[in-house]
């Protein structure tokens, strides 16, 4: 994998449990252009889900990227949403986001926690 | 035997001559016959990659491709390197203009490693440099159209794609086409939605849907696929007042260009219901999925805009946003 995993960045005690909050360096993708989808499935199974499964932190640091596909950000965290629920964006630190980046992580984080819109019966429009 | 007949133009403007007008999949033989018009050929990028799509099927089915009337007048489409993809050897003697080549000649993308070497050169074949939101729009559905060739049409080939910026004459515009000759929508979709399997025009709108894939059905799609793509790539085309075309099986949908930004300004989540919308049935079937997306790079100076225009579009969840951590 491409991506520079680095340690950890804050450490929070609550009570008796110990909470790392661990960065993840994505790649710079295409110069600036994030749409490997094969490289987020795999940063999300072998980083994302077990950190989170451990009751980590995460902060995902998109400081080499300036555009993404909505696929992309979608194979990145949108199982966790699905799994996890809003409350896993408490533990998930978006870090270093261009505005274009921003928009297309809004859009994943809605849809995945509010799904989309019913629509009307596409037999009947067709016909 | 197989037959393709070109006529002296086609674009996505007269489109519907061309598509209803040809059996390219029926005969039987040994040769397919590419037939061009004796005199002129004016083909934009989605006659050449389905040519070149139709081509790949043709030498994959036991076919050799012959081509009628191949003359000077065909030297674009030599240029576009067409003919190398059917395996017909013609060269016109044209040298090529540097200052007018802003295209992406007709590429067979059989993989994701060759997606990435397509991505990564587009910029400089599109001259495109100097505007980073434009790229980043072209560069969106380039890649969201060959991966939905490579993870779910099924095609030994993969994908052709072929684009071409147009910069001298109104509306400037970035066109993309992606042809295939895979297992077609209806197909792939039927698997999860079994309604597509009933009509080629249904399986195009419930492909256009945001959410719908040919997975598992679900509120989310899948791990990996949240039925998205398409939606957006038509989003784009639209928000700029583009032209979108999306063909397989017996059935084409169009999206009609505007030059009104009051009628591209409502995003229509089921494409069946825009106004401006073609839907076409044909006698003989496109063994595949082909899609156009035309950007009108005049209209596209703000990449984040379309996302929260598309955001403004689903379900409201008020404290989602602000809960999210940028930082």
């Amino acid at each position: 994998m491409d991506s520079q995993t680095d340690a950890h960045t804050g450490v929070n005690y609550a009570e008796d449990q110990v909470h790392v909050k661990t960065k993840l360096r994505l790649s710079s993708g295409i110069a600036g252009f994030a749409e490997d989808k094969d490289y987020a499935r795999k940063l999300r199974q072998e980083k994302i889900l077990p950190l989170l499964a451990r009751g980590g932190e995460l902060v995902l640091d998109f400081s080499l990227v300036k555009y993404a596909t909505q696929s992309f950000v979608h194979a990145l965290i949108g199982e966790a949403l699905k799994k996890y629920g809003e409350p896993v964006l408490e533990r998930i630190e978006f870090q270093h986001c261009t505005p274009q980046l921003q928009s297309v992580i809004e859009l994943v984080v809605d849809y995945s926690l509010g799904g989309f819109p019913a629509h009307a019966d596409t037999q009947q429009k067709a016909g | 035997m197989p037959k393709l007949v070109v006529p002296n133009s086609v674009t996505l403007h007269n489109a519907r001559a061309f598509l209803a007008s040809n059996r390219p999949f029926a005969g039987r033989g040994k040769t397919a016959t590419l037939q061009l018009h004796p005199r002129w050929a004016h083909l934009d990028p989605m006659a050449l990659s389905m040519i070149a799509a139709w081509g790949a099927w043709c030498r994959r089915s036991g076919f050799r491709v012959t081509v009628q009337n191949l003359g000077r007048h065909a030297h674009y489409a030599a240029r576009m390197k067409l003919f190398q993809h059917l395996g017909v050897d013609f060269d016109p003697h044209i040298a090529a203009r540097e200052e007018a080549g802003r295209f992406l000649p007709v590429t067979q993308v059989a993989n994701r490693s060759a997606l990435t070497g397509v991505i990564g050169d587009i910029s400089a074949l599109l001259h495109m440099d100097s505007e980073p939101d434009g790229l980043a729009a072209v560069q969106y559905c380039v890649s969201e159209l060959i991966r939905n060739v490579l993870e779910h049409s099924g095609s030994p080939d993969g994908a052709f794609v072929c684009a071409h910026r147009y910069t001298k004459k109104k509306p400037h515009r970035v066109t993309i086409a992606v042809a295939d000759c895979g297992q077609g929508v209806a197909a792939h979709l039927g698997r999860a939605h079994p309604e597509a399997l009933a009509d080629d025009a249904i399986a195009l709108g419930l492909a256009m849907r945001p959410g719908v894939t040919g997975a598992v059905p679900g509120l989310y799609g899948t791990t990996d696929n949240a039925g998205a793509g398409l939606f957006i790539t038509r989003s784009i085309a639209k928000g700029t007042g583009g032209y979108f075309l999306f063909y397989s099986g017996h059935a084409a949908y169009r999206l009609r260009r505007t030059k009104s930004a009051a009628k591209q300004i409502v995003l229509y989540l089921d494409a069946l219901d825009e106004p401006r919308r073609d839907l076409w049935r044909f006698e003989a079937p496109w063994e595949g999925t082909v899609v156009v997306v035309e950007i009108r790079t005049d209209r596209i100076a703000d990449f984040q805009g379309f996302f929260q225009w598309i955001r403004k579009q689903m379900p409201t969840r008020a404290s989602t946003t602000r809960r999210i951590k940028f930082t």
